[in-house]
C-alpha cells in the first residue's frame, strides 16, 4: 500500500482533504495554519508529510486526498530531490488535476540554488501547475493559502461544472500553440 | 571650514527644501555642548542627544582632517571614539555635505588601516547631497593609488550607489578618461564599467575607447558589463560601433548597493518623515544648474541671436527668468507652462531623472524632446528601483507602502505621456509569475494597462499566462480588476493603433493585419478567461458587469477606432448575460448588441458602396454569429420563441417534448420581456400601476396598447440600451422591414 491513489476511497460530504508534502516542516505548518484561517464554506482537513510514501499502518483511517501540494524551497536542492523521489509514490491518475507544485523562496533571489526552469519543467512533466510564492512573507502566505483553498474546492468537486481535470488544463501554460 | 567651502562654490547654494538642517553652522551650535560628557549620558533627552551627536561629529571631522595633515596619532581609543561618532551620526541622520571631502580624503589616502577605511566608507551616507568637489578630490586620490585594492573597489561601489546624490557631474565627467584607464584592472573592471555607464555622454564616445573596449572584450570574453557600455556607445554613435550586441539583457551590472541601501532609506525616512521616496524624486529638481546634458547643437542655435534682444526686453518687462541662449535654464525655477515654452530651447533635465516623474512640466518637455538617452537614463533608474524594491520579490523589504506610491507615481506619469515605460514592462514580465495577486494589486494591474502593443505570442508567456493562472485561482474581486485593466489595455492599444494608422507608420510589425491580429488575440483571450470565470464564480452578476464592460469597447472597434475587427462575445458570456437575473446586465447586453449592429451595418454599407478599396471585410461567419445571437435575443425578449428558434450550437434550443415536461402552461407565449427574470420586477410594478386593485398579477394583460405602455415604462426606468436595441432590431421586424442591409437583420 505504498502508492497514493485518488479514487480508492469514498469522499466525505462537503469537505476537502489537502496533503502538504515538503521538507521544511515549520513553513509547512505555517501554511497549514494560514489555510485554516481562510474563510470557506466547506470543511478542510490538512495532512502534513515530509515525504512520500505515507506509512501504511493507519492507512484505513486516512481520508481520500483531494489535492496533493508538493512544496519546493528554491533555496534548497534537497527539497527538490525530496519531492522528486516522493513523486514515485503517487498514482498516475493523481496527475489528472489533483497535484500542484508550490515553489517558495522567490524573495531571496541571491540564495537560489534551484533554477526556476527546472521546477517549471517538473510541472510540465507531471502535467501539474506550478505556483511561485514567498511563504516567509505573511501577506503572501495568506494569499497563497487563499489560492490553494480555491484549488482544493475544485479538486474536491465542490464547484459545479468544473472538474479538477478541466481546471488543471486551464492552469497549464499553453505552449503547444 | 564652512567659509572656505562657500567661497569655493559660491554659485551653488544648497537649497534643499529639507526640514533637517545640514549646514555646518547648525552643527556648530551643537558643538557648544560638551560632547564628551553627553556621549556617556545615554539617558538624556532625544534632542539633546542629537545635538551632542552633531558636536561629536564635528570633533571627529576635525580629528580626521588633522590626522591626514600631520602624522596620525596612534591612540587607538581616540580614533575609535571618533569613528563611532561618525558612524552613529551617519546611520541616524546622514552626513552633512561638508563631511565628505574630509572623510573621502582620509579613506583614499590610505593613512589608516583598512578596517577603519572600510568602516568610514560604509558610513558615508548623505543627509542631503554630496558635493562634486569632494568626489573629484577622492578620484584624484584614487589615481594616486595609495589605498588598497579592496578600498578602491568599495569606493567604486559607493560612487555607483551615491551617483544620484552628487550635486553636479560636470567636473566628474571631465575625469572620464581617468575612470576609463581603470578598466584595465580586472577586479575593478565591472564596477568601472558601471561608473562609466552612468557618466557617459555622447562626446565621451571616441573611436579609441571603442577599440579598447573591443580589445577588452576579446580578452575577457562576453562580459555583461562590457556589453552594457558598448551598447550605450552604440546608442550614441551607431556608426562607430558596428558589432552586433544581444538585445535587452536582464541585468547588466551586479548590485553594488549592498551596505548603503538600507541606511540611505532609513536616513531619508527619518529626515523626511513622510514619504521618503518622494524626496529622492524631488532631490533632483532642487539642484541649481544641473549637469549639462549632451545637447543637440541644432537645438540651441536657432533660438540664439535673433531672439536675444527680444528676450532682453522681455526680461525688463516681466519677472520671467530668461537665460541667454548658451546658458541653461535651471530646472528648479521652472514653475509655469509659459516659462516652459519660453525656455524650451535651453532646458536641461535634472541630474536625477526620477524627478521628472513628478513634474508635469518636465514630462511635457520629455514628450517633445525625442532624445533616446533620456529614456535610457529613466529606464536604467526605474528598472533598478522596481527590481530592488519590489516587496514580493525581496524578503527584507518592509516598505510596501513606499513601493505602492512609487508605482502610483509611475502610472500617473505613464498616463500623462500616454505611453508605457519599458522598464515597467520588463518589471511586469519578470515579476508577474512570482506575484501573489494581493500585494499592490491595483497599482500593478494599472501598470499592465500600459504595456505597449507588441506581438501577442511574444508577451503571452510573460504576461497573459501568469495573469491567467492568477486569475483562475484568485478571488472574484481580483478577476474584476484584471478585466478592468485588460479593458484599459485594449483601449490603449486601440488608440495607439489609430495613431499609427494616421501617421501611416507601417513597419513590419505594425501593418494593419498585424494590428488586427494582436487586438483580436487580446479579445479572444479575455473571452476565454471570462467564460471560465463565469463558470467558476457561478454566473456572478458582479463579474458579468465587468465582462460586459469589456465588450462595450469591443463592439465599437470598427466605428470608433476604424479597425476592421468585430468579435462577438463567446456563448459562455452571451447566454449568461441574456438570461441574467438583473436588468442592468441585460440592458448592457442590449446596448452592446445594438452597437454590434451599427458596426456591422456600417461595414456592410462600406462594402456595398465600395467607396474605398477594402483591405479587409468581416467574414460571413461574423454576420452569422450575430444573427444567431439576435434570434436568441428576440426570442427571449419579444416573441417567446427562443426555445424553438435558437440555432446556436450552445444555445437554448430545446426539444418540444422536453419543454412540455416542464409543465409550464402556454410555453409559446411565456418567455418575453414581461416574463424574463430580469424584467419580472418591472412588470409586476407596472401591473400594480395600471390595475392597482388587482393582486392576481395577470401578466397576460400586458399586450396590445399596454405592451407599448409597458415599453415606455421600461424606457422611463433608464433601460436605454433596451430601447436602442428594440428600436433598431425589433420594430423593423414587426414593421416587416424594407431594410437596406437585409442580411444583417433578422
Amino acid at each position: 500500500m505504498a502508492v497514493l491513489r485518488p479514487f480508492d476511497k469514498l469522499p466525505r460530504l462537503n469537505s476537502g482533504v489537502l496533503l502538504l508534502v515538503g521538507s521544511d516542516e515549520a513553513l509547512q505548518r505555517q501554511l497549514a495554519e494560514a489555510i485554516l484561517h481562510e474563510k470557506r464554506d466547506f470543511n478542510i482537513s490538512i495532512h502534513l508529510a515530509t515525504s512520500l510514501p505515507l506509512p501504511s499502518e493507519r492507512d484505513h483511517l486516512r481520508p481520500r486526498m483531494d489535492l496533493v501540494v508538493f512544496m519546493i524551497d528554491i533555496k534548497s536542492k534537497y527539497s527538490l530531490k525530496n519531492v522528486e523521489t516522493s513523486l514515485a509514490y503517487v498514482d498516475a491518475s493523481f496527475f489528472l488535476g489533483k497535484v500542484c507544485f508550490l515553489v517558495t523562496g522567490v524573495g531571496r533571489v541571491n540564495a537560489c540554488s534551484i533554477e526556476t526552469n527546472a521546477v517549471r519543467k517538473l510541472g510540465e512533466t507531471y502535467c501539474s501547475p506550478v505556483l511561485f510564492c514567498e511563504l516567509e512573507l505573511e501577506g503572501v502566505r495568506a494569499a497563497t493559502a487563499q489560492r490553494l483553498v480555491r484549488m482544493l474546492r475544485i479538486c474536491a468537486g465542490l464547484v459545479p461544472g468544473v472538474s479538477a481535470l478541466s481546471f488543471v488544463s486551464l492552469m497549464r501554460k499553453s505552449d503547444d500553440d | 571650514m564652512q567659509r572656505r567651502k562657500s567661497s569655493k562654490t559660491p554659485k551653488q547654494p544648497l537649497s534643499i527644501p529639507n526640514k533637517s538642517q545640514t549646514d555646518l553652522s547648525a552643527w556648530r551650535k551643537g558643538a557648544k555642548i560638551d560632547s564628551e560628557k553627553s556621549l556617556q549620558n545615554n539617558q538624556s533627552a532625544d534632542d539633546q542627544k542629537c545635538e551632542s551627536q552633531e558636536g561629536s561629529l564635528e570633533q571627529a571631522l576635525s580629528y580626521f582632517q588633522k590626522a591626514q595633515d600631520s602624522v596620525a596619532p596612534k591612540k587607538k581609543s581616540v580614533e575609535q571614539e571618533h569613528l563611532d561618532a561618525v558612524e552613529s551620526t551617519a546611520l541616524e541622520q546622514g552626513l552633512p555635505p561638508e563631511g565628505f571631502e574630509i572623510l573621502l580624503k582620509v579613506v583614499l589616502s590610505g593613512r589608516f588601516a583598512d578596517t577603519v577605511n572600510t568602516r568610514l566608507l560604509k558610513s558615508l551616507i548623505p543627509a542631503s547631497v554630496i558635493p562634486e568637489n569632494s568626489v573629484v578630490t577622492a578620484v584624484s586620490w584614487l589615481c594616486v593609488g595609495k589605498c588598497s585594492g579592496n578600498i578602491q573597489l568599495l569606493f567604486l561601489k559607493w560612487l555607483i550607489t551615491m551617483f544620484d546624490f552628487i550635486d553636479h557631474k560636470e567636473q566628474l565627467n571631465a575625469l572620464y578618461g581617468f575612470f576609463f584607464s581603470f578598466l584595465q584592472d580586472e577586479k575593478l573592471c565591472p564596477y568601472v564599467c558601471h561608473v562609466l555607464y552612468l557618466l557617459t555622454r555622447k562626446e565621451n564616445v571616441r573611436p579609441f575607447r571603442i577599440r579598447i573596449l573591443l580589445d577588452l572584450q576579446a580578452k575577457m570574453g562576453m562580459q555583461s558589463h562590457l556589453q552594457a557600455l558598448l551598447s550605450l556607445y552604440k546608442l550614441f554613435c551607431p556608426e562607430q560601433v558596428t558589432i552586433t550586441l544581444p538585445g535587452k539583457m536582464k541585468t547588466y551590472f551586479k548590485n553594488s548597493e549592498g551596505p548603503w541601501k538600507a541606511a540611505i532609506t532609513a536616513v531619508r525616512q527619518r529626515n523626511q518623515g513622510s514619504s521618503p521616496l518622494s524626496q529622492a524624486v524631488f532631490l533632483g529638481t532642487s539642484q541649481p544648474q544641473s549637469r549639462k546634458r549632451k545637447w543637440n547643437a541644432q537645438l540651441v542655435i536657432p533660438a540664439s541671436s535673433a531672439s536675444t534682444k527680444h528676450l532682453d526686453e522681455d526680461r525688463e518687462k516681466s519677472c520671467f527668468y530668461l537665460c541667454s541662449p548658451n546658458e541653461s535654464f535651471p530646472v528648479e525655477q521652472l514653475q509655469t507652462f509659459p516659462q516652459l515654452l519660453q525656455n524650451i530651447h535651453c532646458l536641461e533635465f535634472p541630474s536625477q531623472m526620477g524627478s521628472v516623474l513628478t513634474n508635469p512640466l518636465l514630462l511635457h518637455y520629455m514628450n517633445c524632446v525625442k532624445d533616446e538617452s533620456i529614456y535610457l537614463r529613466l529606464y536604467y533608474w526605474m528598472g533598478q528601483r522596481l527590481q530592488e524594491e519590489c516587496p514580493w520579490c525581496v524578503v527584507d523589504n518592509p516598505y510596501e507602502e513606499e513601493f505602492r506610491s512609487f508605482l502610483e507615481t509611475v502610472y500617473k506619469a505613464e498616463c500623462f505621456l500616454q505611453e508605457g515605460f519599458s522598464a515597467c514592462e520588463e518589471f511586469l514580465y519578470k515579476t508577474l509569475p512570482l506575484w501573489d495577486g494581493v500585494c499592490c494589486r491595483s497599482e500593478v494591474l494599472r501598470l499592465v494597462s500600459w504595456i505597449p502593443l507588441s506581438s501577442f505570442s511574444d508577451i503571452k508567456p510573460y504576461l497573459f499566462d501568469p495573469l491567467a493562472q492568477l486569475f483562475f485561482t484568485s478571488s472574484i474581486y481580483f478577476k474584476c480588476s484584471v478585466l478592468e485593466s485588460l479593458k484599459e489595455l485594449l483601449q490603449n492599444w486601440l488608440i495607439r493603433s489609430v495613431i499609427q494608422m494616421d501617421l501611416e507608420i507601417s513597419s513590419v510589425n505594425t501593418t494593419l493585419s498585424g494590428l488586427v491580429n494582436v487586438v483580436a488575440e487580446l479579445v479572444h483571450f479575455v473571452g476565454w478567461i471570462s467564460t471560465v470565470a463565469m463558470r467558476l464564480e457561478n454566473n456572478s452578476t458582479f463579474l458579468l458587469n465587468f465582462i460586459l464592460d469589456f465588450y462595450g469597447t469591443v463592439c465599437d472597434i470598427y466605428l470608433k477606432y476604424n479597425l476592421p475587427l468585430l468579435i462577438m462575445p463567446p456563448a459562455g458570456v452571451f447566454y449568461p448575460a441574456l438570461l441574467s437575473m438583473d436588468s442592468v446586465n441585460l440592458n448592457q447586453l442590449c446596448y452592446i448588441m445594438y452597437r454590434y449592429r451599427a458596426n456591422l451595418v456600417a461595414a456592410k454599407e462600406n462594402e456595398l458602396s465600395k467607396k474605398k478599396i477594402l483591405q479587409f471585410k468581416f467574414s460571413n461567419q461574423t454576420y452569422q454569429e450575430y444573427n444567431q445571437y439576435i434570434i436568441a435575443m428576440v426570442g427571449c425578449l419579444w416573441t417567446s420563441s427562443a426555445f424553438q428558434k435558437d440555432t446556436h450550437p450552445q444555445g437554448l434550443c430545446m426539444d418540444d417534448k422536453l419543454l412540455s415536461k416542464t409543465a409550464v402552461k402556454e410555453i409559446k407565449s411565456s418567455f418575453n420581456i414581461v416574463y424574463h427574470p430580469a424584467m419580472m420586477g418591472c412588470s409586476i410594478k407596472f401591473l400594480q400601476q395600471i390595475c392597482p386593485g388587482d393582486t392576481t398579477l395577470n401578466f397576460k394583460l400586458i399586450k396590445g396598447k399596454k405592451w407599448d405602455w409597458y415599453l415606455e415604462y421600461l424606457y422611463s426606468r433608464g433601460l436605454k440600451g433596451l430601447k436602442a436595441f428594440i428600436e433598431s432590431s425589433i420594430s423593423r421586424v414587426s414593421q416587416a422591414a424594407r431594410s437596406k442591409a437585409g442580411n444583417v437583420d433578422v
